[in-house]
């Protein structure tokens, strides 16, 4: 029950006080200094329940004796106003957690504190919201600062934190990156420019000194402000993946190796087998006296040694490998070449050679010479295929296309075409359908050098239809070797 | 006796010139012929007795040649040693790159560089295999 109004309230008001309790919008009652509820809005009752005669304790907190640091009783003694996070129960027996501001009464601005008023919010919503967003804020698996403009770190999350240490107050690049000056294509500094999402690779240093690659992504931190004053730095370690690929890489290498020890064991085989047969020949020759036949076997043996070198020396400009050097190229340019290259060999055998090259294609980062022999490499296959082939009208055409962002080349025929047996083999190493005329090299070296160029090559072909060599480039991945060889460049200069 | 007729097929001359000496030198017949199709050709003409076949042949495999033998009736029993660089170090190997072929089992390998001994024991076998294997055959058919 509400109690009768002190002597000396404001009576003389328009408002009875209980009618401004009911229109506050949160729980509020008035408690006494033995802890008694004196009034009470609605909402209170509706939220704790029978609250008349009750303790404000057993009301609140659903206990039976006061509770341990009362802030109530601290009001009546200090008079200050305090805000303050209590968990509470309702009158379901829910544990919620409130916002309570308890402020003193007092029936004169000198008097004695009478009662103390208490206005509480329900904020368990808000706060479990809170703590969802705080521990998404800590365990996601990177490394989430928020700095200022000056790159001070402000805030920064667990995972940060186990990993650097309590950084606050300090330069993101000192932590990341142990220096003492902003970075290179530092994303931050382009969000606090323009306010946008900014990314990139950094390198940055571990505390043990060694390298760690990340992906930096930068957005602005704003509430409604027009000039960005936060930036959050979102950093993911991608060291590990970076590593794995590489080994990936490797692998493929040393499996690379294997096939390239086996095709040259096979050629190296086919070789000894004639040096071995011109030895025979040789000594059934001298064993018969017969001159002719020594002749055919020394002849032999002089062919084979001769093979010798030339494997020897393919195989050493193969393994050599180099790193392309790239620069801003025609690709119609370097096509057109490859046709004047050869229209007229091709002519010779009864083959058409034509380019179908598409009109202003822009120009790209190529190694030209690499490119060119590719494309002398595809082009002569194809002029090859045709001529196994006995059919009227053959034709080699070279085309130039752009194709959802990649540069492609493309060498067609229909001439002999593959079957799957060789299809499957044509990248292997000394792999040749040409007997005694092919290396076995050409295709497994236009393979490396589009590979080095980022590319891929896509091989299409029926037996007795023809062949489509596909080289796929993507402009991206070139705009990459361009900045990579000029970067290459620049530091053998400084070298 | 009759020399037995025995066909190299293989792309390179000098390999078929050795093959040849050394068959003509131990009594046999032999003649070399550089692709599948001159093979099948001269098959067509006169059955040998073995052929000694190479796998990586230009245009079109050794194996396709295997492959239309074991698929014709006339030759599907003619012995053939395969003599290639491209057979594997050991059985396992062989028969695992066999199974990829799907193709039979050959009758025998060896692999490149031979040794002449060897290859002349293994077509001694081969051709004494097919001899004995006739009366066994005429017996089912009959």
């Amino acid at each position: 029950m509400a109690k009768e109004e002190p002597a000396g309230d404001q009576l003389a008001q328009p408002w009875s006080r209980s009618a401004l309790l009911e229109q506050m919008p949160f729980n509020v009652a008035i408690i006494g200094r033995d802890y008694d509820i004196a009034q009470a809005n609605t909402l209170f009752a509706e939220h704790f329940g029978e609250w008349q005669g009750k303790k404000c304790y057993q009301v609140y907190k659903k206990r039976n004796e006061p509770c341990p640091n009362c802030n109530t009783m601290a009001t009546f003694v200090d008079g200050l106003v305090r805000v303050t996070d209590e968990v509470g129960v309702d009158q379901h027996g829910r544990t919620a957690h409130y916002v309570v501001h308890s402020a003193p009464l007092r029936n004169s601005p000198d008097g004695p504190i009478e009662y103390v008023l208490e206005m509480s919010s329900d904020v368990t919503e808000t706060k479990r919201w809170q703590q969802e967003y705080q521990i998404l804020f800590d365990r996601v698996p990177c490394y989430i600062t928020v700095i200022d403009e000056d790159f001070r770190i402000i805030r920064a999350n667990e995972a940060f934190r186990e990993r650097f240490g309590d950084a606050q107050g300090e330069r993101c690049y000192e932590i990341y990156k142990k220096r003492k000056r902003k970075c290179n294509n530092c994303p931050a500094r382009k969000t606090f420019k323009d306010g946008k999402l900014h990314k990139s690779n950094q390198t940055g240093i571990s505390s043990s000194g060694e390298k760690t690659s990340y992906i930096v992504t930068t957005s602005p931190l704003t509430r409604g402000e027009e000039k960005v004053a936060h930036v959050i730095e979102i950093s993911t370690d991608i060291t590990e993946t970076r590593k794995l690929q590489q080994e990936m890489i490797d692998a493929e290498r040393l499996a690379a190796v294997g096939q390239t020890v086996a095709g040259l064991a096979h050629s190296v085989k086919n070789i000894l087998m004639g040096v071995e047969g011109g030895k025979y020949i040789v000594s059934l020759g001298l064993e018969k006296n017969d001159r002719e036949m020594i002749t055919q076997g020394w002849e032999m043996l002089s062919r084979n040694i001769d093979k010798t070198t030339a494997l020897v020396k393919n195989f050493l400009s193969f393994a050599k490998g180099r790193l392309p050097l790239v620069r801003l190229v025609d690709p119609n340019a370097v096509a057109l070449e490859i046709v004047d290259l050869y229209r007229e060999v091709a002519r010779a055998s009864g083959i058409s050679l034509r380019a179908e090259l598409e009109p202003n294609i822009k120009v790209a980062p190529l190694d030209p010479d690499g490119i060119h022999t590719c494309l002398t490499n595809l082009v002569s296959n194809s002029i090859d295929a045709c001529e196994m082939s006995k059919k009227d009208n053959r034709f080699v055409v070279l085309r130039t296309k752009n194709e959802k962002g990649a540069l492609i080349f493309e060498v067609a025929d229909n001439g002999e075409g593959m079957d799957y047996e060789i299809k499957r083999k044509i990248f292997t190493t000394f792999f040749t359908t040409k007997g005694g005329e092919g290396t076995g090299l050409g295709l497994l070296t236009t393979r490396k050098i589009v590979q080095e160029h980022g590319g891929k090559i896509i091989v299409r072909s029926k037996k007795t239809e023809g062949s489509r060599f596909r080289i796929v480039l993507p402009r991206k991945r070139l705009a990459d070797l361009l900045a990579e060889s000029k970067a290459r460049a620049e530091k053998t200069k400084t070298e | 006796m009759m020399k037995a007729k025995i066909l190299i097929v293989d792309d390179e001359p000098d390999v078929s010139l050795y093959l040849t000496t050394i068959l003509k030198q131990a009594g046999y017949a032999p003649t070399a012929v550089a692709t599948v199709k001159a093979g099948l050709a001269a098959m067509a003409e006169d059955i040998p007795a073995l052929v000694c076949l190479d796998i990586m042949i230009p245009k079109e495999s050794g194996i396709s040649l295997y492959r239309q033998m074991k698929a014709d009736p006339r030759l599907a029993k003619v012995p053939v040693l395969i003599v290639s660089g491209v057979v594997p170090s050991s059985d396992s190997d062989f028969n695992t790159l066999i199974a990829e072929w799907d193709v039979p089992p050959p009758d025998d390998y060896l692999e490149k560089p031979i040794k002449v001994d060897e290859f002349l024991a293994r077509v001694k076998a081969l051709l004494s295999r097919r001899v004995s294997a006739r009366p066994l055959r005429n017996k089912s058919h009959g």
